[in-house]
């Protein structure tokens, strides 16, 4: 009885627990911090009605008292230029449908930059609600030479002022006990957002400067180590040389450091597929078991390590600052073809997914330049594409090095990354020239200091990725596995058949009607099958080749897995033509019900599906007869 | 107090070199430029304020890298060019 009275005590406690805000700049450490105070206690969902990510987060202070915890996206000020910056202005001003306004807003400020970070927190002041200042990064500052006096700030600024090391454990406690102390009782309406604007810019940046004055001192870090760093970085010849050497060593990872994984997880599959046979009596439901399921969704699955190998690089890469270096130096690239220096964010997402890399595409203010990001950002290799380079390479490119060091299959994986860059540059130069439009769009783009990547969000973000992978092969791919299971066994095959039963399946006859439009750049088929599902989601066609081959398999051939199993039925041409066609991979149906959706239009999503269509033929239709020439068929 | 050194525009600033910001003109209205000004006051590019050019990209010096304050931003050629600034 006790029991079930504190957990309804728990609980109630919990919904009405006061809802603490954190916000501050881009950069400031707030997104560690709250990993911090919340751990793995996190929700991540979307805003109401828009694609902007929402973390929430839960945490109970040592004294027992419960909160819970709103991540803000990152804004300079509360003028609100992008749509993330609208976000956070209208959570703190009470005017996001659904949200609450936050019982207390904690700004989190950079203890390194408070010339810059300060600002926002006088600007948001204006608003009258209770607030906290986290004093974060105070050891880098620290080392830096940087003194602040903050009792003194604390007393000038009218509002408790505590220290935090978002990176170190504990670093947050005096935040806690902060909170703790502080009285939330009473609801507060934020003050109409106009207050903002009373003070003009200048004005703040006075006060901030008054405020600094007295509560700061600070050495001349001119020299400090990132701008050492940044001195070779952003080199301009050293710059792009070691931007290159980087991007090499990653794809040459993925391949030399998933081996091991993934033969363990190709063995367990196999080792479950085996099991079931035994323990099974020959049938449907065995076929539907190992063929489709573990056939299918169990060749998609043994791609994680690579995934999470090549997302590994790309979150340290974030978190130690080296990603907007990577910005700058290709800026010049971006502006000679008409686009704008922010589109190299939303064209990175899409080397993880097109679908969030068009929906950032709404940081950018010009229409047109946001138009002509959204159609070329598929042409960024998503990591489902690394599926079917994998399988393709793993098959058909020797495992050899070249020049001694270099493995050749990384050498095509990062050479097949080059074709998609390179052909989105082509894109968007042609769509710039036709559009006409010549305007300059801005960069403004924050080089933040250098830190050390931070394992507590790596491991969160790697984690995160390896969940929604999953969730993906266990949910649509699984489904789709399942349907073209069903599709590829029946109808069974007439008496005498010559050929494997999936021939004459449904499937096999969709599969066979296509052939006539893709066999002129030597697509069997089997290929023309996995196609169809790989309009879903196109890791699928992996999968699918798993299951078509799976049941035109007889014997002992159907022991193998599907590498070898391709590797000696398909000619290299057809490989070739296959690894062209997926640079340009013009079948993701959620791609392109999300470039719908964002354009609010049908013509753009059919214009993408169209162009990426016929350059996809194009490429495939040119490598297949040159290979063919080369290799004297 | 006289001007010893002339105004310039940041676009100009030689790498290295230390000025302080006088003013900020608001852009061409083609390129949305009122609001480009005043986000680049957000940044820290205020009359009164310190700043040192950094690094210059390739080819063509663009873009920027400035400090201003205890922050470094990426500014193209044309957006550093609405900053005055009095070269030290």
């Amino acid at each position: 009885m006790a029991v079930v009275e504190t957990r309804a005590a728990a609980s109630a406690a919990a919904a009405a627990a006061p809802m603490v805000a954190l916000l501050g700049n881009p950069n400031c450490g707030k997104t560690a911090l709250f990993n911090r105070l919340t751990g793995a206690r996190q929700k991540v969902a979307n805003y109401a009605g828009v694609t902007i990510e929402r973390k929430e987060g839960s945490f109970t202070s040592p004294d027992g008292r419960a909160y819970r915890i709103l991540d803000l996206p990152g804004a300079y000020s509360l003028s609100a230029h992008t749509p993330d910056e609208a976000i956070t202005r209208d959570v703190v001003a009470g005017k996001r449908n659904g949200e609450a306004v936050p019982d207390v807003l904690v700004c989190v400020v950079n203890a390194t930059n408070l010339r810059l970070n300060l600002r926002l927190v006088l600007e948001i002041q204006r608003l009258g609600l209770p607030m906290i200042l986290a004093l974060n990064m105070v050891d880098v500052a620290r080392k830096r030479g940087i003194v602040i006096d903050e009792a003194r700030l604390a007393q000038e600024l009218g509002m408790p002022v505590v220290a935090t090391v978002a990176v170190q454990a504990g670093g947050e406690r005096a935040l806690v006990q902060a909170l703790d102390a502080m009285a939330l009782t009473e609801k507060v309406t934020p003050k109409p957002l106009d207050a903002i604007d009373t003070v003009s810019v200048e004005d703040t940046q006075r006060e901030v400067r008054r405020i600094l004055a007295l509560v700061c001192h600070e050495k001349d870090d001119r020299g400090n180590l990132s701008e050492t760093i940044d001195h070779i970085v952003l080199h301009p010849v050293l710059g792009p040389i070691i931007l290159a050497v980087l991007m090499f060593c990653v794809f040459q990872a993925v391949f030399s450091w998933a081996t091991v994984p993934m033969d363990l997880i190709k063995d367990g599959v196999d080792a479950v597929g085996s099991m079931v046979k035994d323990a099974m009596p020959d049938g449907l439901l065995r076929s539907l078991l190992v063929e489709g399921i573990l056939g299918g969704a169990g060749s998609v699955l043994v791609f994680l390590p690579q995934i999470l190998i090549l997302f590994f690089f790309i979150l340290v890469l974030e978190d130690c600052g080296y990603l907007p270096r990577a910005a700058f130096l290709l800026d010049r690239l971006m502006g000679g073809v008409g686009l704008s220096g922010r589109a190299f964010i939303p064209l990175l997402s899409s080397f993880a997914c097109a679908i969030p890399g068009i929906m950032a595409a709404r940081t950018i203010q010009n229409p047109r330049d946001r138009l002509v990001t959204i159609m070329i950002a598929p042409l960024m290799t998503c990591s489902a594409r690394l599926p079917v380079y994998a399988l393709i390479i793993a098959a058909f490119i020797p495992e050899r090095e070249v020049a001694g060091f270099v493995s050749l299959q990384g050498l095509v994986l990062f050479g097949l990354y080059v074709a998609g860059i390179v052909s989105a540059m082509l894109v968007a130069y042609f769509m710039k020239r036709s559009m006409g439009a010549n305007h300059q769009q801005p960069l403004m783009l924050e080089l933040p200091s250098y830190h050390w990547p931070h394992l507590q969000n790596l491991a969160l973000g790697l984690w995160e990725r390896c969940k929604i992978f999953i969730t993906r092969v266990g949910t649509i791919i699984l489904t789709l596995m399942v349907l073209l299971w069903f599709l590829s066994s029946f109808p069974g095959a007439p008496e005498g058949a010559t050929h494997p039963p999936i021939y004459y399946s449904l499937a096999g006859i969709l599969g066979r009607g296509l052939e006539y439009i893709f066999a002129p750049i030597g697509f069997n088929w089997q290929i023309c099958i996995a196609l169809v599902p790989g309009l879903a989601a196109r890791e699928v066609a992996v999968g699918a080749l798993g299951t078509v081959y799976a049941l035109s398999q007889s014997g002992d051939a159907l022991a193998q897995s599907l590498t070898p199993i391709i590797a000696g039925s398909w000619t290299l041409p057809t490989a070739l033509s296959l690894l062209a066609w997926y640079v340009f991979a013009p079948q993701c149906m959620s791609t392109l019900s999300v470039v719908r959706r964002e354009t609010n239009s049908l013509r753009y999503p059919l214009l993408m599906a169209g162009y990426m269509f016929a350059l996809a033929y194009s490429a495939s239709f040119l490598t297949y007869r040159v290979a063919l020439m080369l290799t004297g068929g | 107090m006289t001007h010893a050194v002339p105004l310039i525009t940041l676009d100009t600033l030689a790498v290295g070199a230390k000025a302080t910001v006088v003013h900020i003109a608001p852009g061409n209205p083609q390129d949305d430029g009122a609001t480009l000004a005043r986000r680049l006051m957000e940044l820290g590019f205020v009359p009164g304020e310190q700043i040192r050019m950094l690094k210059r990209g390739m080819p063509g010096g663009e873009p920027l890298a400035i400090k201003v304050g205890n922050a470094t931003f990426a500014l193209r050629r044309f957006e550093a060019a609405l900053v005055s600034i009095q070269p030290e």
